[in-house]
């Protein structure tokens, strides 16, 4: 497939020679040889008949008036850069002078007459054959030079112009090749949480790119979904693994960050240190990497789990990929994890980090090529709230009044889900219930603060019925961090115990009434006194746990305890 | 060259070298010093001593190697890798998927 370069069905030869009888003579043999034939009597009148017919192949003589034929040569030349019309000179000079003039005015060989025909023939043909490969090569080129343009408009078109929050995350990226092995993804979760992945496939070019649109797919969905980081981990490896070679995987870090439970989530997966900074510029935490990379082995490590820190309104979250730290200066020195820290340290202070870090990046490097593609991410704590949760908490109605259950045969549908045991610590119940509601009644922002609901009764009869923790650790600072390490601990050796769920669908008006039943085989709690601190809670506020009991109790017509605490009814209405 | 391939005394036991950079460019060489290692039970020692830089296509590289060797029930130690290459090591976390002896 050579477009553009052979277009015509022929081929045609221009042999530019002061005697007639000469142009003759090698005219018959090139026709001989398939080829359409033009000719000139001097350089000068050559070059015009060069540009006029594009020829295939040139043959050159080297005394001729006007113009002598090294000159046409090399104005020849200089307008054929892209293409290789192989240009031969002929000539009765057999001098080692002619040879080497010849060669440096851009001949691409020189015959020395007398020649028989045969001679004269061979040496096209492999002249020829040499220009055949030129143009395979450069069509090979054009064509993989364009596949590059296509993977680099769909990440960046198609993949990356899809993140969320752009202007509250700060992203940088700067591929080494035209097409990047990194990947930068962002993405809301329906509680208004939001997820943030940094991936480096190995390798550059084309070739990393395989896993970008399955990995982005996979991300944004199960997020949306409000699946947990770790749930989009685990698909996410077990995904790649099956798609990918053995030698193609991906370096990723993936940071999950909550203004509700001021906590961040990260896990690093061979990546650089992720850093989290403070106002200051003081790294609060380093989390280094603690699983091989993504798609290597077809289960992620038993045992392994997320780094839980709890995190200020003013901190910032730092996500690097190694081509920054490996980046050369001209003495062949690295950037290093030094120079990196302090750079960024006065770029917090400063204000903006990736402008502190770039700048210093280039004073080191000057103008050495870079070799691997240079990625940050810049997560601010702050701000990540469900806006539709926002604007409801505004109108402050806590409305936990007069409890009037709904009749349940009067439900247009009902949805029951009971897990147990190993199953409760292995399987996300909210998800599928979200799944079912879209599927039944369509999708929409109603639902949004559905999720919000099942997953606080649901982590709520989990956390405190089932697994009997006690919200009171997490009213400390670092509280959330140890409550999130024993509910891991409490979950693995989980072997008995279960959560119902129950949906029931009412039709009301021109919207709808839903009732959330959860059941759980926890102890129970005093729930009349909780009735009566939420009440308080509401007023005092901003404590860090109660909030969600509270949230709850915002979003829903009505809340109510039973059984001793082992069973809430919800009911949540849709206008 | 700067992939070295040394056979042991017994069959069972190669032993592969890399000097300098361990990058994509060795891709051919590297994968020869191997695929004809068929022998059950293979030891295939990387000594990356003489190592200065590794990238993650190396990485990808020494993942092959370990499929080979798990294919002929053997396996694959790293060995003397020197210290920024130790660090790309550990980042990646290898040494929860072969053994590396400093």
């Amino acid at each position: 497939m050579a477009d553009g370069l052979n277009e015509r069905h022929y081929k045609l030869a221009l042999v530019v020679d002061d005697s007639v009888m000469q142009c003759k003579v090698l005219s018959v043999l090139l026709k001989e040889e398939g080829y359409r034939v033009y000719s000139a009597n001097d350089g000068a009148r050559g070059v015009d008949m060069y540009i006029k017919y594009q020829p295939d192949l040139v043959l050159m003589d080297i005394n001729m008036p006007i113009m002598n034929g090294y000159e046409a040569a090399r104005q020849i030349k200089s307008l054929s850069k892209n293409t290789l019309a192989p240009l031969i000179f002929i000539t009765s000079m057999d001098t080692d002078q002619a040879f080497i003039e010849s060669i440096e005015a851009g001949g691409d060989g020189i015959l020395v007459r007398p020649f028989s025909p045969e001679v004269f023939k061979a040496k096209i043909k492999s002249i020829q054959r040499i220009s055949d490969l030129y143009a395979q090569v450069k069509s090979l080129q054009q064509a993989q030079q364009k596949d590059a343009e296509l993977a680099e408009q769909l990440m960046s078109g198609v993949i990356e112009s899809r993140n969320y929050a752009l202007e509250r995350i700060g992203i940088f990226k700067k591929a080494a090749d035209l097409f990047s092995g990194d990947i930068q993804l962002t993405a809301q979760c329906p509680n208004g949480d939001v997820n943030v992945l940094l991936g480096d496939f190995t390798g550059h070019g084309l070739r990393s790119s395989i896993g970008a649109i399955p990995l982005a797919e996979t991300f944004r969905v199960m997020t949306k979904k409000g699946f947990s980081l770790f749930e989009i981990i685990d698909q996410v490896n077990a995904q790649l693994y099956d798609l990918l070679p053995s030698d193609l995987f991906l370096a990723a870090t993936f940071v999950s960050v909550s203004s509700h439970d001021s906590t961040a989530y990260v896990f690093n997966a061979g990546l650089p240190d992720t850093y989290i900074y403070d106002e200051q510029g003081n790294v609060k935490h380093k989390i280094p990497s603690s699983h091989p990379p993504l798609g290597v082995i077809q289960q992620l490590l038993p045992g392994c789990q997320l780094n839980v820190v709890s995190v200020n309104e003013a901190d910032r979250i730092l996500l690097l990929s190694d081509g920054i730290i490996e980046a050369r200066n001209e003495k062949g020195d690295m950037y290093g994890i030094e120079r990196f820290e302090q750079a960024a340290i006065s770029g917090v202070k400063e204000g903006d980090i990736t402008k502190s870090l770039l700048a210093d990046l280039e004073d080191f490097c000057g103008n050495m090529v870079q070799e691997d593609d240079i990625s940050l991410i810049n997560i601010p704590c702050k701000g990540w709230e469900s806006p539709i949760l926002v604007a409801q908490i505004q109108q402050g109605d806590s409305s936990l009044g007069e409890y009037v259950e709904l009749a349940e045969n009067g439900a247009i549908w009902q949805w029951q889900v009971k897990l147990t045991g190993e199953k409760l610590a292995k399987v996300n119940p909210i998800p599928m219930a979200m799944g079912y509601v879209h599927e039944v009644e369509g999708g929409g922002e109603q639902w949004q603060n559905l999720f919000t609901v099942l997953t606080e009764l649901f982590v709520n009869a989990l956390d405190h019925g089932v697994l009997g923790l006690n919200s009171d650790l997490k009213k400390e600072a670092d509280g959330f961090a140890q409550y999130f390490h024993e509910r891991e601990n409490r979950l693995k050796s989980l072997s008995t115990g279960f959560v119902e769920l129950t949906l029931s669908y009412y039709a009301a008006g021109n919207g709808g009434r839903m009732l959330i039943k959860i059941k759980d085989s926890g102890k129970g709690f005093d729930h009349q006194a909780l009735e009566l601190s939420t009440k308080q809670v509401a007023i005092e506020s901003q404590q860090l746990s109660g909030r969600g009991i509270l949230l709850v109790s915002q979003l829903c017509e009505q809340l109510h305890y039973q059984e001793d605490g082992t069973m809430v009814s919800a009911e949540y209405v849709i206008n | 060259m700067s992939v070295k391939k040394i056979v042991g005394d017994s069959a069972r036991d190669l032993t592969i070298a890399i000097d300098d950079r361990f990058d994509f460019s060795l891709h051919q060489l590297f994968r020869d010093s191997y695929s004809g290692a068929e022998e059950t039970g293979t030891v295939f020692t990387l000594d990356l001593s003489k190592t200065s830089y590794m990238d993650s296509s190396a990485l990808g590289m020494i993942l092959l190697l370990k499929d080979h060797a798990e294919k002929v029930s053997g396996k694959v130690i790293i060995k003397n890798p020197s210290d920024s290459v130790a660090k790309i090591l550990e980042i990646a976390q290898f040494h929860r998927l072969m053994t590396i002896e400093k």
